[in-house]
């Protein structure tokens, strides 16, 4: 059955339903578009590196990266490279892998039926040789080498190592040269046919649509395809590090102008599971927002101290199994840059009682950021978390953000703010 | 919808109830000078900032906050012979918006801070602020320098002072020069600002849901007068090189940054110019362009491999990032690809696809506020208007022929590698 709920004062609806074979499909047309984005997601991604591979008994631990390259070989197949199937239609394909997630995607403005077929079948059929692995394994070291350059993300990915010292977050989405030089065909089978089972995916569609045409298209696609009987997926958990195992702070050096500064801070509390988890989600980033975004007191001191300028930032993110955040920028005073933060959140709860008056001011700020969001189709579809936040859509976000109250911001951030531990990531010149 | 509001200063209105934030952009162009370059990437800096009335960036960002997270900035763009200060400015149409109250719409209070903006600087004494303008000018100082640590932003930067040596205009960055920057004073930019407002052309665009009236109205109170524009060629034109210029740099890094440039002179007015789009296209500008299947695909030796062309400066430029000992087999492959394509050798079906890719992108532009918005310049600098339905025409009938034709046109000029040694990484 497909279901639909209206969002009256946006003027959108959303339609879903669930397939016989267990996938998850999601429509939302937006009138007057041209151009449709779909977007296939697993619930699998760099962090799930051990786990009972469909069939077996024993768990299995794979080599670092092996998500990720799994990504980039599902296109190619034995006499052809999906990316040229949706090239015959001028669509732009792509992919990408994530800790949790592993997501294929293309948007088009004609051929949609066709283009679906495309995403679901080369998703749903993979080919894996000795040969085709070998050859990728060039591509993929030059990816990794690609971003050992490239500061930003050294700066960031540091900061995680050390928040996750145990956990796989502390090694790269892609892996390293040597682990993925470990992976074999066989290897990405038995993560292929563990994930890539329907019910652990889901399909979303945004743009212009007709959600019972569309629906039909989906359906039919799936009815000619068998897939094994569901069974639940054994993850091993990995192994966790204890709050004082955290890394208090290190510095490296590599070819930058400036000191780059990443504080990153774990949370070690409890996120609430389904729609509770979304609405702790907004509060904790809007926490952030009442200290340090650019309408804060913080703001306007640390940047006439020269600590901070326009380069500085900063992140919350819950995923499944993790939440952390990071403040980051250039600076030449990094020593002050961490005191000075580090001082912040102490006397959060003083703060944020003192910045009550702006907590309308950063909400509204919130709410004008959602809906310049639905404005793209990519938008809306890129901020639906599956089932992470129990299927919720990015209108859903809008209405708990509308809704939430600085009491719920104070609780979220209390919770937040007791467990969590705090590393300081610098890069010298 | 295209209005003339003063002589010199238009306004282009693009009606739609197909989003649900109104964007504005207001663009002032003004010949691209070397030496004003840097003191108008100050000045939006510095404009950015603050307001008389909102005199710290804290009381701006919270008037921003007020309107529903109004985003708002300024920023510096070269295009062909003219440099470019571009305001833009989205706001929530409120209709979609719970409990807005009684208060005038956003796109008219955005409009009034656009003005306040342009209109009404911190100026105390008559001057900018000096705290505010040694603060900017500092951060502008250290964002510059900052580009260069993205090093595939470095490697092109030095291509482009290699190829375009001994011509400034063109070799500096849009945000101008550090050292020309250390010694602009307050007065130096209050002259440029003066200048700008006074004999820039001023193209302002509305998109969203917004009549003509409305439109007109939030725009006839702005003191801007009328402006002689003298009519010159948006066009960089420039004569080829008998020989290649060839730079290389050490640095530590471990991916090795190669980067090409060519002469590709053909410019947006030209018959051959939707030819050179698709040559581009099928070449290396898009995935499944001719760089991308073969250095990357065939020979897995890269990660990107791409081109791209700039109808404004006559060039056609590749970037790829690969092992430095590879750097010759990269080149051959390089040049064995665009000679195919001199020698008539592109398929039937990459021409397609590469086409359908085109369009599938422009009709695509359409759903994006911004690109709707900043689309409207190529048109405002080269006079041509083409509706859709023309240039798809025009797409359509692109042969093999055109783009062989195109590709014969293409020399070489320069080639510049930044890698990390002999030994690779380090």
């Amino acid at each position: 059955m497909l279901s639909k709920k209206k969002y009256d004062r946006l003027g959108e609806t959303v339609y879903q339903t669930t397939l016989a074979n267990g996938l998850k499909v999601l429509m939302v047309p937006k009138a007057g578009f041209h151009k449709t984005f779909a977007i296939m997601t697993t619930d699998y991604g760099a962090m799930d590196n051990e786990f009972v591979p469909r069939g077996q008994h024993q768990s299995v631990r794979f080599p670092d990266g092996i998500a990720h390259f799994l990504e980039h070989k599902l296109f190619e197949k034995k006499d052809h490279d999906a990316f040229d199937l949706f090239g015959k239609y001028g669509a732009s394909a792509n992919a990408f892998t994530g800790f949790t997630q592993t997501s294929y995607l293309f948007a088009t403005t004609s051929h949609l039926k066709e283009n679906l077929e495309i995403l679901l079948d080369f998703v749903q059929d993979p080919y894996f040789t000795a040969e085709t692995v070998n050859k990728e394994k060039g591509i993929i070291g030059q990816e990794i080498q690609m971003y050992d350059d490239d500061p930003g993300w050294q700066s960031y990915f540091g900061m995680i190592g050390q928040l996750y010292p145990k956990e796989p977050l502390h090694i790269d989405i892609a892996g390293t040269i040597d682990s993925i030089d470990r992976i074999t065909a066989d290897d990405l089978y038995a993560a292929y046919n563990t994930f890539y089972h329907p019910s652990n995916m889901n399909l979303i569609v945004v743009g212009q649509l007709d959600p019972e045409e569309t629906l039909d298209w989906i359906t039919a696609n799936q009815a000619g395809k068998t897939f094994a009987p569901n069974e639940p997926i054994t993850r091993v958990p990995s192994p966790q590090a204890q709050p004082n195992e955290i890394v208090a702070a290190t510095t490296r050096q590599l070819t930058v102008s400036r000191p780059k500064v990443s504080l990153g801070l774990r949370g070690f509390d409890q996120v609430p599971t389904g729609r509770a988890g979304l609405r702790y989600s907004v509060a904790v980033s809007l926490m952030f927002d009442l200290l340090f975004n650019d309408t804060s007191d913080n703001y306007l001191r640390l940047y006439d101290a020269n600590v901070i300028d326009d380069s500085f930032g900063y992140d919350f993110q819950v995923q499944r199994g993790a939440h952390f955040a990071q403040l980051a920028g250039d600076t030449d005073q990094p020593e002050a840059f961490a005191r000075e933060i580090t001082a912040i959140l102490a006397d959060a709860a003083t703060q944020l009682a003192a910045a009550k008056p702006q907590f309308e001011l950063v909400k509204r700020e919130a709410v004008g950021r959602i809906v310049g969001a639905i404005n793209s189709v990519e938008g809306i579809a890129n901020q639906y978390d599956g089932p992470l936040f129990d299927d919720a859509t990015i209108f859903d976000e809008l209405t708990i953000l509308e809704q939430l109250s600085f009491e719920d911001l104070l609780a979220a951030a209390r919770d937040f703010l007791a467990q969590c531990r705090q590393t300081v990531y610098t890069i010298f010149p | 919808m295209h209005f003339r509001i003063k002589d010199g200063v238009t306004l282009d209105l693009l009606p739609t109830k197909q989003f649900k934030t109104i964007g504005i952009k207001v663009d002032f162009v003004a010949p691209l000078q070397a030496t004003a370059i840097t003191a108008r990437a100050l000045l939006a800096q510095v404009l950015e900032t603050s307001t008389a009335a909102y005199p710290t960036q804290t009381a701006l960002a919270r008037e921003l906050s007020r309107l529903y997270g109004a985003s708002f900035g300024i920023s510096v763009l070269k295009l062909g012979t003219k440099h470019v200060i571009r305001l833009t400015c989205s706001l929530v149409d409120e209709q979609y918006l719970d409990n807005f109250g009684p208060q005038q719409p956003l796109f008219e209070q955005g409009m009034a801070l656009l003005k306040e903006v342009l209109f009404a600087p911190l100026l105390p004494q008559g001057n900018f602020d000096p705290a505010t303008f040694t603060q900017q000018r500092q951060n502008l100082l250290t964002a510059i320098k900052s580009l260069d640590d993205d090093k595939q932003y470095l490697a092109n930067r030095r291509l482009q002072e290699l190829l375009f040596t001994g011509q400034p205009t063109q070799a500096m960055s849009a945000l101008g020069d550090v050292h020309v920057l250390n010694d602009l004073s307050a007065t130096d930019i209050l002259g440029t600002y003066q200048d700008m407002l006074a004999n820039d052309a001023v193209h302002v665009a509305v998109v969203g849901d917004v009549n003509a009236e409305r439109a007109q109205a939030a725009i006839a109170d702005w003191p801007l007068a009328d402006r002689t524009i003298a009519d010159s060629t948006p066009y960089y034109r420039w004569s080829v090189r008998d020989q290649v210029q060839v730079g290389d740099d050490e640095a530590p890094v471990v991916q090795a940054k190669l980067n090409l440039a060519y002469q590709l002179p053909i410019y947006r007015d030209d018959d051959d110019f939707m030819a050179a789009v698709v040559f581009n296209a099928a070449f290396g500008g898009t995935p499944l362009s001719l760089l991308f299947t073969n250095v990357r695909e065939k020979a897995s030796l890269a990660y990107y491999a791409s081109s791209g062309y700039n109808p404004f400066t006559g060039t056609l430029s590749v970037q790829t990032g690969i092992q430095a000992e590879n750097q010759q087999r990269v080149t051959t492959i390089i040049a064995a690809q665009l000679a195919a394509v001199q020698r008539g050798e592109l398929s039937e079906k990459l021409l397609a696809e590469v086409k359908a890719s085109l369009l599938n992108a422009r009709l695509a532009a359409l759903d994006s506020p911004q690109r709707r918005l900043t689309g409207l310049l190529n048109t405002q600098l080269t006079h041509l208007h083409e509706p859709l339905a023309a240039w798809q025409e025009k797409l359509a009938a692109i042969t093999v022929d055109d783009v062989t034709r195109v590709a014969q046109k293409v020399t070489l000029q320069a080639t510049y590698c930044l890698h990390g040694g002999v030994q690779g990484a380090q």
